[in-house]
């Protein structure tokens, strides 16, 4: 039953085969709906008739009938089919007015009506016609999501045995080893196992910068590769890419629904049927009290055909589609319709600290060397690189060295530090604690130690035989955007909140780097969501933190921002996925529903303006059939065009 | 128990209206949603509820189902 994703690349097609087949339609109604204009108007154009009545009727009825029953059949026939299942469409309005219409033709002969079959033609070529650029202009509602769907790899080049072979994506499996060339598309996701290269994954992660890779490094399937060669180990194929998840998570934020549509929804289902019955009781009237059936007919039909059930059904989707669409590409994932909505009523911005606004991974910050620093770097990276703790790993990874120097006698002293001994030097780096311990004094260095600990930073001394050499800070630092992020959310009016299982000194420290004011401190990663519910009494709160620690806060957030890192995209939380790990995505996601919400405004304005104006007109009988016809196509037109004028905005 | 449904032959928003209220009529169903945008349907429904009990409740609206899958 499970249906592999190349089920999506299927139904691509279908879409432009919808395209061509109402053009196709539009292009043969029209090669006969122009002669009938003319046989319609010619009296009144050229003061004559170029055929002489009745021939001019049956002219009219022959080249009428394939427009309506060929080109137009299945309206018809999807129309008429609403009357024997009562599932109404927009067809079923269609259907009936031009085949009413075009039966009085035939019914002109005994002279009881007027003939309106050259209406007939005319509404459903201007109906195909309408239908043909609706398809159009929904197609390019939808083109940044087709482009994911054609981002994927459809080649990939493998190591099997010793050779290397070119082979169909589909073919690739698990722990096959893919040769990436520069310039070439990365097929699938997997490890870097040789090599090493920088990679352009802005058109999966949205960020613009090209990630560096090498070896054990993740990379992302269809990635660019872009200066070395890769030698990657295949880890995930076909439905359970990055890319895949992707795509599964846009198009299905398709089948959410924003708040806002419901009335629009609800008048939708009950549409077609108010509408068939208006038209008959607006006809019944007329003829009642005008006696000229001609006229009631002609009333009739205009009703059937003005009414747009398209312009409310598409105002929402269209404008949601183009917006989730070029948010996905800048890396921000729209989940649920509903948070586009939401979105203008949040007061509130909750941060998560730890690898939110900081990268979540310790770093050197600060170097205080007594003695030279590079011999600083050496020595302390020399006996951190025997030591498995995070900040050892920040120390070695700074230092950059390309050989170490030979330690012996190395030990960890848990929660203090390490010593060694290298050369004939004692070493010993660590904690004021390990320092009092092994007698060393640092009261010179009591003001260094103490502005790196009031930044939030931990501090390393390193001593050699006995005497301060210099003093390391690390710390998770903020990420380079967060700062500029934050800025523009306080700006914008945000009462911005981070919270942390950090002590209170260090959460107060980052705070104040990043411009946060408010900081709730010594949270246990259960108690986040409790907070966030307290936060929500003061008004709508969302939450920015990573998908998968900080689950429970963001389903308990009105909108929950989940952040991705490289290829772990947490799915099931947040409203709001940001592939890029980064803040400026929640800016820009902020500004994307608000435009979109925006849009979705103003073409149900427009759909409802249009439908309680343009109703009533035609049943006071003041709209030819025709013209009712041009404006009803022209207001879904108006719709879908005007969302995919969203992409207008700059995000 | 979620399912989408690739359905074809959709082209207007009361079509996408009726699939829903179509889909909506089957015991066990518990939420259906039609995009006409993806041409697809989301139904959240029990176990009970067959992929040929979605096929007809499309097929009467009179639209085809293109392939089921399961979430």
């Amino acid at each position: 039953m499970e249906k592999e994703m190349d089920e999506h690349h299927h139904d691509e097609p279908v879409e432009d085969s919808e395209i061509r087949d109402w053009k196709r339609k539009m292009m043969w109604s029209w090669a006969l709906a122009i002669p009938i204009a003319f046989l319609m108007l010619s009296e009144r154009l050229f003061g004559f008739s170029i055929i002489e009545m009745p021939y001019s009727i049956i002219l009219i009825l022959v080249l009428g009938f394939p427009v309506l029953f060929v080109f137009g059949w299945s309206t018809i026939r999807g129309g008429m089919r609403g009357f024997t299942s009562f599932y109404f469409n927009m067809d079923s309005l269609i259907a009936l007015g031009t085949v009413v219409a075009y039966i009085t033709g035939i019914l002109s002969f005994s002279g009881i009506v007027q003939d309106y079959s050259g209406v007939a033609a005319m509404i459903m070529a201007f109906f195909v016609t309408g239908k043909y650029v609706e398809a159009l202009a929904r197609g390019r509602a939808g083109q940044e999501i087709r482009k994911l769907l054609e981002l994927s790899a459809k080649k990939a080049r493998v190591l099997r045995g010793n050779r290397e072979i070119e082979v169909a994506i589909e073919e690739v499996k698990i722990g096959d080893i893919m040769i990436v060339k520069p310039g070439e598309k990365i097929p699938t996701d997997g490890l870097v196992v040789r090599g090493e290269s920088a990679v352009d994954e802005s058109m999966v992660t949205g960020e613009s910068l090209p990630a560096e890779k090498k070896k054990s490094d993740a990379v992302i399937g269809a990635t660019i590769n872009q200066d070395g060669i890769l030698y990657v180990k295949a880890t995930k194929i076909g439905k359970d890419t990055f890319l895949a998840h992707i795509i599964r998570l846009v198009e299905d934020a398709q089948g959410t629904k924003v708040p806002i549509q419901k009335l629009a929804d609800k008048i939708t289902n009950i549409f077609v049927p108010s509408i068939l019955v208006l038209a008959l009781l607006t006809s019944g009237g007329w003829f009642y009290f005008s006696g000229d059936l001609s006229r009631a007919i002609g009333v009739g039909v205009a009703v059937l055909v003005i009414a747009c059930p398209c312009a409310l059904g598409l105002a929402t989707p269209t404008a949601l589609m183009v917006g989730s669409g070029m948010g996905a590409k800048k890396g921000i994932l729209i989940r649920k319709g509903e948070a586009i909505q939401t979105m203008k009523e949040i007061k509130i911005i909750v941060f998560d600290k730890t690898g939110t606004i900081t990268k979540g991974k310790p770093e050197v910050t600060n170097i205080h060397a007594e003695v030279k620093e590079n011999y600083l770097m050496e020595i302390a990276a020399s006996l951190e690189k025997l030591s498995e703790h995070p900040i050892a790993k920040a120390i070695v990874e700074k230092a950059k060295l390309k050989k170490f120097r030979e330690v012996k006698g190395f030990k960890v002293l848990r929660g203090r530090g390490v010593e060694g001994k290298i050369g004939k030097s004692d070493i010993v780096i660590g904690n004021r604690t390990l320092m009092n311990e092994k007698k060393i004094s640092f009261k010179d260095f009591e003001k260094v130690i103490e502005k790196f600990e009031s930044q939030g930073k931990t501090t390393m001394i390193v001593a050699e035989n006995g005497k301060i050499i210099g003093i390391i800070a690390v710390a998770d630092a903020v990420k380079s955007d967060s700062i500029s992020a934050i800025a523009q959310l306080n700006e914008a009016g945000y009462r911005t909140v981070m919270i942390t299982g950090d002590n209170e000194r260090t959460a107060k420290a980052i705070a104040k780097e990043v411009g946060i004011k408010e900081v709730i401190a010594n949270v246990l990663p259960e108690d986040k969501a409790k907070k966030v519910e307290e936060l929500q009494k003061e008004g709508f709160v969302a939450f920015v933190g990573d998908g998968i620690n900080d689950a429970p806060a963001l389903k308990q957030s009105n909108v929950g921002f989940a952040l991705g890192s490289g290829t772990d995209i947490a799915i099931e939380s947040g409203d709001i996925v940001l592939a890029k790990n980064s803040l400026e995505g929640v800016v820009q996601a902020i500004n994307l529903s608000k435009a979109t919400f925006g849009k979705i405004k103003q073409n149900l304005f427009w759909a409802f303006a249009y439908n309680t104006i343009a109703i009533p007109v035609a049943v006071a009988g003041l709209l030819h059939p025709v013209i009712a016809e041009i404006a009803m196509a022209l207001s879904s037109i108006t719709v879908v065009t005007n969302a995919n004028l969203l992409r207008r905005k700059k995000i | 128990m979620k399912k989408r449904i690739l359905i074809q032959g959709m082209h207007c928003a009361s079509c996408a209206s009726n699939i829903e209220r179509s889909l909506k009529k089957i015991p066990g169903v518990k939420s259906a949603r039609v995009s006409l945008m993806i041409k697809k349907g989301y139904v959240e429904c029990e176990d009970s509820v067959s992929d040929e009990d979605l096929k007809k409740a499309v097929a009467r609206t009179g639209y085809r189902t293109v392939s089921i899958e399961k979430e």
